[in-house]
């Protein structure tokens, strides 16, 4: 019982202590089949928005919604948004559907096992958000999404780029 | 744990060996706390309960290796066993360039669309499939132009898994598998699976041992608008005799297809399932027969999932080992404002059984039809449909609606006695207004309306359910919400005829908020993948801290 407590102790210190929220590379197929790489989107971003979602999800549907209005004022200053795609097996067939139909042409890619949410945190919860600079640093997370959340993301985002 | 320790140890040794590594040391933490105190019922008795559960899980990364840790204080628990200490631990070593992914300790997985391997956990049904063990894998894309693609992995180790239904039962697994799959091209993936296990099946008077043969294999392919998913899985259990069951070697089999079609403004999909992986008499269905699909398997249930409080509680509890049904589910956004939904989905069981026992015994014999292939609609298959139609509309940037209707319609056949058949139907109309009136400022109003028949109602076969709930918002901080819910059935294990729920969350910053809530619960079913359970009414206060550091 000592060496669990202590083994706590250490890790809360070291969680205390480190840089929390941690940037990792992966790479996860796209709504065509198509590997995409998060390293090839940051060398042509300069701010990455990360985006977790799934098609039940009924706030994470209006997020993006609010989402592509800010992704098509700012893609063109180096602003990319991802939706990651947490169906599962039961709607993951449904994910293209929903995408194409909607219009969207920011990149879906799908984490059907969850590998990449557990990777950066992800816990029951959704949307969930990350906002990444240039320097892979993670600037702002965001869990959950209410109706007006877009103009402090706006903000958040505006402020990555240096634009006024 | 020695075992894992030592894993642990050499690859810290390995990673440090090279000094030539610069160490990249990143931690985070999530913690979810929930705390409850009032009454519950269950099977008419309203009682004391309390819950005081905190979960912690803990991520630690050094350069390529991540070491993750979950401690767990349930004492006691909301639902399930009591529990205090490390949960799930794991070390995990991931090399992108090479292509390789290396776990040992606790893991989830899914194949293809799950029909051999699906492990996952959902802590509100107290459902976690989860594998002790060891897990490899390997992908790697030749050429760039025409890349042709392949992946591995092969994993092993010990599944305890708790019956959600009754959580002290305890079934425990050792599992193997191996897949494999191909990209021979951008519009094709190839891709095989074997699972083998072995398991140890109790049931009330004895514990069964199996070995289990899971192949399957399964296929994606895209072309023009479409893309084309299918998957067929065969299982084999072998059982030995105890003082329950004689000697078995049952066999089953399971076929899931996803036909989906997108241009844009009207995504469509179809989903198609028949699951035969225990076709059995109606009296051999419990849900701790060793032949039935096993835990580590989660098909699709190609059924929609829906999200709001009345739709949800009347769900089709998808049986896997004999279903057949499909389903098809339209979008249609004719602009960026407005958005339709439509969906319509039908299941039932393969084969009607009558009983042939003569001088009061029971004997059933299965009536084959050739059919079989295509969901029936007559009583005698437990038939259930449903149509559900939604439009959402953003009138201008602060006003929001939302309308819904939705029909179900099922049964479930009683084969002696045909007239005690439960049959069931249900109307419901949800809607959803959201109006902002300062900017930050959001009302929103949530309606639903349901008319429900159900023949086996103890008093009036005909009743209804109302809900409404109003909530409002400051972005990004807080929320505050208020439910009522009424009801004219008089068949509630409470005795209750109305519910009302006050609820509010404060986000303390970005990544922790805290949840309070006090009033009546009605309960009822819920289902996650098709894994449902009964929620049990709850009266009295809740509070959640979830945070991320």
């Amino acid at each position: 019982m000592k060496k669990l407590s202590l083994l706590i102790v250490l890790l809360f210190v070291f969680v205390s202590v480190s840089k929390a929220q941690m940037y990792f590379e992966f790479t996860l197929p796209d709504i065509d089949g198509t590997d995409v790489s998060m390293s090839k989107i940051m060398d042509k971003s300069n701010v990455v928005m990360l985006s977790f979602w799934a098609t039940w999800c009924t706030p994470c549907k209006e997020e993006m919604k609010k989402m592509n209005d800010i992704y098509e004022k700012y893609k063109d200053k180096g602003f990319t948004y991802v939706a990651l795609n947490n169906d599962n097996q039961k709607s993951v067939s449904k994910v293209k559907s929903f995408i194409v139909a909607q219009g969207y042409k920011f990149p879906v890619l799908l984490d059907t096992d969850k590998k990449v949410f557990e990777g950066y945190s992800g816990k029951d919860e959704m949307p969930y958000s990350l906002l990444i600079n240039k320097n892979k640093e993670i600037i702002a997370v965001h869990t959950g999404f209410k109706t007006g959340d877009e103009k402090m993301i706006e903000e958040e985002i505006k402020a990555a780029l240096e634009v006024k | 744990m020695k075992k894992f320790l030592l894993i642990t140890l050499f690859i810290f040794i390995a990673a440090g060996a090279n000094a030539q590594i610069k160490l990249n040391v990143k931690a985070a933490l999530n913690n979810l706390f929930r705390y409850g105190s009032g009454n519950e019922t269950n099977l008419g008795q309203t009682y004391g309960k309390e819950y005081f559960e905190n979960v912690s899980d803990a991520r630690l990364s050094i350069n390529d290796i991540v070491f993750g840790m979950r401690y767990e204080i349930d004492r006691p628990i909301e639902y399930g066993n009591d529990f205090l200490g490390i949960k799930k631990r794991y070390v995990e070593y991931t090399n992108d360039e090479v292509g390789i992914n290396l776990r040992a300790g606790d893991f989830w997985e899914i194949i293809g669309r799950g029909l051999s391997l699906n492990v996952f956990e959902d802590r509100f049904l107290y459902y976690d499939t989860g594998i002790d063990g060891v897990r490899a894998s390997y992908k790697k894309t030749f050429g760039q132009k025409n890349p042709f693609k392949v992946k591995g992995m092969i994993l092993g180790g010990k599944m305890t898994f708790n019956d959600y239904l009754v959580p002290t039962r305890v079934e425990t697994y050792d599992v193997r598998s191996g897949n494999f799959e191909l990209a021979p091209a951008k519009f094709m993936i190839l891709g095989g699976n074997y699972v083998y296990s072995t398991g140890s099946v109790p049931t009330s008077i004895d514990t069964t041992a199996t070995k289990s043969y899971v192949p399957e294999a399964y296929g994606w392919l895209k072309f023009s608008n479409f893309q084309w998913f299918l998957s067929y899985a065969h299982k084999q259990t072998n059982t030995e005799e105890n003082t329950l069951y004689d000697a078995m070697n049952a066999k089953g089999d399971g076929f899931y297809s996803s036909l989906s079609y997108s241009i844009p403004k009207v995504g469509l999909t179809f989903d198609y399932k028949n699951y035969r992986f225990d076709l059995t008499a109606p009296d051999y269905r419990g849900n701790d027969r060793p032949t039935r699909m096993l835990p580590y398997q989660n098909p699709p249930t190609a059924i929609k999932e829906h999200a709001t409080t009345l739709l949800s509680r009347y769900p089709h509890v998808v049986d896997f080992n004999d279903e057949v049904g499909a389903q098809m589910d339209v979008i249609y956004a004719p602009n960026d404002k407005m958005t339709f939904n439509f969906n319509t989905a039908a299941a039932s069981r393969h084969y009607n059984y009558i009983n042939s026992g003569v001088g009061g015994l029971v004997e059933y014999e299965r009536v084959d039809r050739s059919d079989d292939f295509i969901p029936s609609f007559s009583d005698e298959f437990s038939p259930w449909y449903e149509f559900f139609a939604e439009g959402e509309y953003y009138v201008s940037d602060n006003f929001y609606g939302k309308v819904a209707y939705d029909y179900q319609n099922s049964v479930i056949y009683d084969y002696l006695s045909p007239e005690n058949s439960e049959k069931q139907w249900v109307h419901t109309i949800p809607t959803e207004f959201r109006y902002t009136f300062i900017p930050e400022y959001t009302f929103k109003l949530s309606f639903e309306q349901q008319f429900l028949y159900n023949s086996n109602a103890a008093t009036d076969k005909n009743f209804m359910n109302q809900l409404i709930a109003l909530s409002l918002s400051k972005s990004p901080e807080l929320s505050a919400t208020i439910g009522y819910e009424w009801t004219t059935s008089d068949d509630e294990p409470t005795g209750k005829t109305n519910w009302l729920l006050g609820e509010v969350s404060y986000k303390i910053n970005p990544t922790n908020t805290v949840t309070v809530s006090y009033g009546t619960e009605r309960g009822g079913v819920r289902c996650t993948n098709g894994i449902c359970r009964y929620v049990r009414p709850f009266e009295g206060f809740r509070l959640t801290i979830n945070s991320k550091f």
